[in-house]
């Protein structure tokens, strides 16, 4: 079965529904919940997400919450961040979320600003017993691509935009043929992927699966955690139909 | 391609002339490729792709939609190794008169007496003078196809802002161009020429955006860089409603200028030559990496030379960092190595190198040593422009002049080291519009 994975913010909208929508979210269809941590800098993300990274600097420290979001969500859970903030004191960051039962991590910009670094922090997080989740982007050459698909753990996470949330004009269907081509792992699409029809050409062109995040986020900033599972359900859906 | 697959008219034996072919005795088709090449899956390394800056108060990356024509962005973010040129687009170039020559610069050997073989790419030979044409029309023909009727555009030399006029008309567009000011003052004909193309062109900074009245409040007398022209179209485009064309730094640009490349690549192999030395001069790095992109690409073990301006010595002091294009901040940032985008070039001789930038994929492959570079001043290039324009009767413009000038480095380093290696560098476009340049550095020089 293709996979959905499902983005939020931790502590998105607020602590009490933040929690309430991980309550349902696998019952809503995801397969995988991506928790993000609001970084310093989010070089990827596009305005919907950025701004919930302000909108949950409100609450404080949120991460104490972190160890219930595993036990509730009763999926596996991948905690997505920016290696910039915790390069220097990896290993202590990597042994906490271990002690908190999160099965990976994701860090977007593993493969572009530490190049050099890629196979000693995969090893890294393997060492402390998680799973890495590569991801890679269309600015990425062939043979990083291929090097990236044999190394992943989870699934290789491909973001198809420069940006999330952000409809720039892209040829889906053609960004991920020539990934597809090159790698046997798992293959998650993302990164901006905006409305069904691509997520049809997504799947169509051999996508094993699909991340959303900001239209997620979107929902549940304006119409509450109800309608943010709707959605989920919905994009269930729209997968299992194609 | 197949040797045999060429039609001769004539049966010439054009290695013996020391020419590699006259165009007219080939049909075109068979030399300008049907796909332009990009290099990016073929990078040692990941491209650091575009940003928002921190704390951006609206998404730069969102605003390429409002000002770029809709296919170009998709060429731009969808990254494919060949990308199909429009059957329309392949026509033009060859209307305008592509393949242009590969020349061999018998004389400009002989003169110096190396036993080096020289050939150039001559782009001068295009009706705006120049390879900016290349990237031009593709972008005029898919802002007409999306049904907007104006373009604008930011010029430093007038080489770009005329290929826009130029392209704009074709396709029956009309078009503004912002010309920094000490070009504008320098080279009037430049503006004639665009102005007989029907654009309209105005001297940058202007009192028309807020970027041109922040630049004019800063100095009453700014001589204008591109960074602020740039800034200037872009605000244009979005007030007007226009789309903004691109001329140089973005990845795109460097995949339509891929046509120069590979035409002299398949050029080259019709003559049996290998190139040993690659070499071009770069401003915002479209023309070098047009050029020698895909001979890298095709595995070539060729040493590529970049070269640019000592006046504006980003090889030599530029940071490799995230940065604006722009002046003003208006587009996303883009990792490259740079002189900062306040930085203001001194008004020097060869505006289409006075910028503070270059281009993502070149800066990349500088950093990780595959690509070399030199830096010249005036007075170094001048003596070359005369060696050549003397040798081989072309008027090199002072931009080109500058890989002219790396070049008979070159030649002589193989003379010294009696070395018969090839050279082929890329002439980017003619002089015969600087002459007022060259004519205050026969005074400053000495003719």
């Amino acid at each position: 079965m293709r996979k959905l994975v499902v983005y939020n913010t931790l502590g998105f909208p607020n602590p009490s529904d933040f929690t309430a929508f991980i309550d349902g979210v696998r019952k809503a269809g995801a397969d995988v919940l991506e928790v993000g941590l609001p970084p310093r800098y989010a070089k990827y993300d596009g305005p919907v997400i950025r701004r919930s990274h302000e909108i949950v600097a409100k609450f404080g420290d949120l991460s104490g919450n972190l160890g219930e979001v595993a036990r509730r969500a009763e999926i596996p859970v991948v905690i997505l961040t920016y290696l910039e903030d915790h390069i220097d004191h990896l290993d202590q960051f990597l042994d906490s979320l271990k002690k908190l039962n999160v099965e990976g991590v994701l860090f977007p910009d593993l493969l572009i600003d530490f190049t050099q670094q890629i196979d000693l922090v995969v090893s890294k997080v393997r060492a402390h017993g998680l799973k890495n989740v590569l991801f890679t982007s269309p600015s990425v050459p062939d043979s990083f691509i291929k090097r990236t698909g044999e190394i992943t753990d989870m699934f290789l996470y491909y973001g198809v935009r420069p940006t999330t949330g952000v409809p720039i004009p892209v040829d889906v269907g053609a960004l991920i043929r020539r990934v597809r081509n090159m790698v046997r792992s798992e293959l998650v699409v993302g990164f901006g992927l905006s409305g069904d029809k691509d997520i049809v050409s997504a799947l169509r062109a051999g996508a094993d699966g699909i991340a959303v995040g900001t239209a997620v986020i979107s929902e549940l900033e304006k119409e509450g955690v109800t309608e943010g599972l709707k959605l989920v359900s919905y994009y269930r859906g729209v997968i299992d139909g194609v | 391609m197949k040797r045999g697959s060429i039609r001769f008219k004539m049966g010439w034996n054009y290695r013996g002339i020391g020419a590699s072919f006259a165009p007219m005795e080939l049909d075109p088709r068979e030399i300008v490729p049907q796909f332009w090449y990009n290099i990016i899956p073929d990078l040692p390394r990941p491209l650091p792709p575009p940003r928002d800056p921190p704390s951006a108060e609206f998404s730069r990356i969102d605003l390429l939609r409002d000002i770029m024509p809709e296919e170009v962005l998709r060429q731009q973010f969808t990254v494919e190794r060949f990308v199909k040129i429009p059957e329309e687009v392949r026509e033009r170039y060859i209307n305008i008169g592509r393949p242009t020559p590969l020349l061999r610069a018998k004389k400009l050997e002989e003169k110096l007496g190396t036993p080096a073989k020289i050939y150039f790419k001559y782009e001068g030979a295009t009706p705006t003078g120049s390879h900016k044409i290349n990237a031009a029309i593709p972008q005029a023909y898919y802002a007409h196809n999306e049904g907007v009727p104006a373009v604008t555009t930011e010029t430093g030399a007038g080489q770009w802002g005329t290929a826009v006029a130029l392209s704009a008309s074709m396709f029956g567009l009309r078009s503004s161009v912002f010309m920094v000011k000490v070009s504008y003052q320098q080279k009037p004909m430049r503006k004639t020429i665009m102005n007989l193309y029907g654009a309209d062109v105005y001297p940058s900074p202007t009192e028309l955006t807020e970027a041109g009245k922040r630049a004019l409040a800063r100095d009453p007398n700014h001589p204008g860089s591109l960074g602020v022209a740039m800034s200037e179209a872009v605000e244009y485009a979005l007030k007007q409603r226009l789309k903004y064309l691109v001329g140089s730094v973005l990845d795109v640009v460097l995949l339509y200028q891929s046509v120069v490349g590979l035409e002299t690549a398949q050029q080259l192999e019709l003559i049996g030559e290998e190139p040993d030395v690659l070499i071009g001069c770069v401003g915002g790095g479209s023309n070098f990496g047009g050029f020698a992109f895909p001979f890298l690409g095709h595995g070539s073990k060729a040493k590529l030379i970049a070269v640019g301006p000592s006046e504006v010595p980003k090889f030599s002091s530029g940071k490799y960092e995230y940065d604006f294009p722009d002046e003003a901040g208006l587009l996303p940032m883009i990792k490259m190595l740079t002189l900062g985008r306040d930085y203001v070039p001194p008004p020097i001789y060869a505006g289409g190198l006075r910028y503070h930038g270059v281009a993502p994929s070149l800066s990349l492959l500088m950093q990780e040593g595959k690509v070399n570079w030199r830096e010249y001043g005036e007075d170094e290039i001048f003596v070359a422009a005369k060696l050549f324009s003397e040798a081989q009767g072309i008027v090199p413009a002072p931009e080109s002049a500058h890989a002219v000038k790396a070049v008979i480095d070159e030649a002589k380093s193989a003379q010294r080291n009696s070395e018969r290696k090839t050279i082929v560098f890329n002439l980017s476009g003619h002089g015969l519009l600087d002459l007022s340049n060259y004519e205050s550095m026969m005074k400053r020089f000495g003719g």
